[in-house]
């Protein structure tokens, strides 16, 4: 499996914040990855940085083997339309997708005239008169129909409703079924993205606290339910990262996965076992991490 | 710079050069800039010479001049500014290098100044051979700029337009580039330059000379020294663009 | 249908297996494709892919080169072995836990085995004949 991304050492300072914190990480040929985290945790800054639109400060990435700054060869295989894009004054949608045509070489006009009329997208209204549900379908369709090569969605649901979400989700899928791409989905709608992501990287603060498969991760922590007692005992020597009480009963969530034979000790301990979804999962551990809180700034570009 | 793209049956067609696909990007919308400079010239034509129809039917036969031909320079300096703030954004979500997407605009630019000088000389030969269009009303062909015959008033004009897209342009880059507190201190440092170089020449009671000066040049010599700036201006805008974050 | 807090993989063959186990895919029929599988529970077919790997890891199902994926000779055998064996964990302990809670010994949770077995009439797993999928 080759890398088309590498990234080692990756940096971002503004004046005295941190918006990357010394991030590596390599992402594989035709994977889906999540790229999950809060508001704030970094995600747009190192999408910008890797299609060459932001800098680092310090660090250093390869698109395809080379450094993406001004390089059109590398760039145009790259598509990353950002949550809140700017698009020309008095353009309309159509436009945005004619413009799209031009520049990426692999750009599906069936696709995106499909996926317009599946959105439901006003052909004739103008780009900043689009509701934000909108606005969000045209970075979606353009994401999609461009079938380049390494596609970032930078929270592209923002706005739609659930059953554009779900439209975005299954064209996602059946594009990435019949033409293998690399993806980066950056999302804090965790749950609903798990079962597409391959892999997971999670940011949190400007650094990356998990880059792993999504199997493996799937059972990496449990919610142990039962008497506060018994629930002490067994959680002996297990990591905790998450505990709440009512009355008698308590609710652990422990990280490690449960062998058959920690099951049978919590079934004859009359433990309940809960499962932990990835979006809790990711919740408590993104919560847990101890640190300054570093303020991070939430519009890039102009440097303050 | 060739690039080849394959068509998916294996053969190799040959891309589109990507700079000459931002002058198509930009000329999607045909209304930027195309329809709306010629609208504005066009409007403060009609304008003009109503004006100029009135005031003759009153009886004043001598010439008259207006200015209204600089009025689509002043939306091109918009034009300039907004090529900056809302399409280089997008240019970047577009996979475009900030090098094509400088050539490109300024090649766009570049052919929205040649069709307003275009028009500005034929309008030019067509009002002197009307002589003010019977009412003696001047709007393109004012004599200062006319003094070195079409062709000057051609590159006057050219160049003219070309310098009000890349101040709006390159104010624009300052901006996006080290925000608008540094923008307004370039602007009123540029400002007070202008404003002691006015007092410098005052002081030596040199206006005569100043104006001389724009005498022996002409028009020719001084849509040279505009070029001039205009390239400076650019150039800097280049560097700062290099730099600049969408 | 997909649970939280377990492998999606694992929970993709489970899937197979409990059809080729109620006989809605009987053996050498084609198994769901990879592409299907994913597209049918709308998850990456990487992952679908996992899980189809771990059915042929377990002679549960085998590649016929250039058509697809079938379903093993004696895989529903093996299924029902293996389900079997851990039966007594998955369900005969939880049902002893929560007997003892209730203060029903092993005699009174017999009884009542029996007694709904008979009165309820639940059927055998039968394999059914011929079509599969």
């Amino acid at each position: 499996m080759t890398d088309v991304i590498q990234v080692d050492n990756l940096t971002k300072r503004y004046r005295d914040t941190l918006a990357v914190d010394d991030v590596s990480f390599s992402i594989k040929k035709n994977t889906i990855y999540g790229l999950l985290g809060r508001n704030g945790a970094g995600k747009t800054t190192v999408m910008s940085i890797l299609t060459a639109q932001n800098f680092a400060t310090m660090g250093d990435i390869r698109i395809f083997g080379e450094d993406p700054y001004e390089n059109a060869k590398v760039l145009q295989r790259m598509c990353f339309v950002r949550e809140s894009q700017k698009y020309p004054d008095d353009a309309l949608p159509k436009h945005a997708f004619q413009t799209a045509r031009l520049f990426f070489p692999n750009w599906s006009q069936e696709l995106a005239d499909q996926l317009i009329d599946e959105f439901q997208l006003p052909t004739k209204k103008r780009i900043k008169k689009l509701s934000r549900g909108q606005l969000s379908a045209v970075g979606v369709i353009i994401g999609l129909a461009s079938r380049a090569e390494i596609t970032f969605f930078d929270e592209p649901y923002l706005g739609l409703d659930a059953v554009a979400r779900q439209i975005f989700y299954d064209r996602l899928l059946e594009g990435y079924t019949e033409h293998p791409r690399t993806v980066i989905l950056s999302s804090h709608l965790i749950d609903e993205v798990a079962n597409l992501i391959e892999r997971v990287l999670v940011i949190d603060r400007g650094r990356i606290v998990m880059d792993e498969d999504t199997e493996a991760v799937r059972d990496r922590a449990a919610t142990i339910v039962g008497d506060a007692a018994a629930v002490d005992a067994f959680i002996v020597g297990r990591e905790v990262i998450h505990r709440e009480s009512l009355g008698r009963v308590s609710a652990v969530t422990v990280l490690g996965a449960l062998t058959p034979d920690d099951r049978r000790r919590l079934t004859s301990a009359g433990l309940d076992v809960a499962p932990v979804s990835l979006q809790q999962l990711v919740v408590r551990l993104t919560q847990h991490t101890a640190g300054e809180p570093i303020t991070v700034p939430t519009e890039e570009g102009v440097l303050r | 710079m060739t690039a080849y793209a394959s068509d998916g049956a294996g053969t190799r067609t040959r891309a589109p050069n990507r700079t000459l696909s931002v002058v198509r990007m930009q000329l999607i919308n045909k209304q930027t800039y195309i329809w709306i400079p010629l609208i504005i010239l066009g409007g403060a034509f009609v304008l003009a010479l109503a004006v100029y129809a009135i005031l003759f039917n009153a009886g004043i036969d001598s010439p008259k001049y207006g200015g209204g031909a600089q009025a689509p320079l002043w939306y091109f300096l918009i034009v300039g500014v907004q090529a900056l703030t809302l399409t280089f954004p997008f240019s970047q979500a577009m996979s475009v290098t900030r090098r094509e997407f400088y050539l490109g605009t300024l090649l766009t630019a570049a052919l929205t100044s040649s069709i307003l000088a275009g028009i500005a000389v034929v309008g030019g030969l067509l009002e002197r051979a009307t002589n003010g269009w019977g009412v003696n009303g001047w709007f393109f062909g004012l004599p200062w700029i006319w003094e070195a015959g079409p062709l000057g008033a051609l590159l006057v004009n050219f160049v003219g337009a070309m310098l009000f897209f890349v101040i709006g342009f390159w104010a624009a880059t300052i901006y996006k580039r080290f925000g608008g507190l540094w923008l307004t201190i370039v602007l009123v440092g540029i400002g007070v330059l202008l404003v002691a170089g006015l007092w410098f020449v005052g002081r030596l009671d040199a206006w005569a000379e100043v104006f001389m000066w724009f005498g022996t040049v002409g028009v020719v010599g001084l849509s040279l020294w505009t070029a001039a700036l205009t390239a400076v201006l650019a150039g800097i805008a280049f560097l700062t663009l290099r730099r600049a974050v969408p | 249908m997909i649970e939280e807090g377990r492998a999606l993989f694992l929970q993709i063959a489970e899937n197979v297996e409990d059809s080729i186990i109620d006989g809605s895919l009987s053996e050498e029929t084609q198994a769901p494709s990879t592409n299907e599988l994913a597209a049918f529970f709308r998850i990456n077919p990487a992952t679908a892919a996992k899980g189809v790997n771990m059915l042929v890891d377990k002679g549960v199902v085998y590649k016929r080169r250039g058509i697809g994926m079938f379903v093993a000779p004696g895989a529903r055998e093996r299924i029902l072995a293996e389900r079997r064996a851990a039966f007594a964990d998955r369900f005969v302990e939880p049902l002893l836990v929560e007997g003892r809670k209730l203060g029903l010994d092993a005699d009174d949770l017999s009884r009542l085995i029996l007694d709904r077995a008979t009165t309820a009439r639940v059927p055998a797993i039968e394999p059914t004949e011929g079509t599969g999928r």
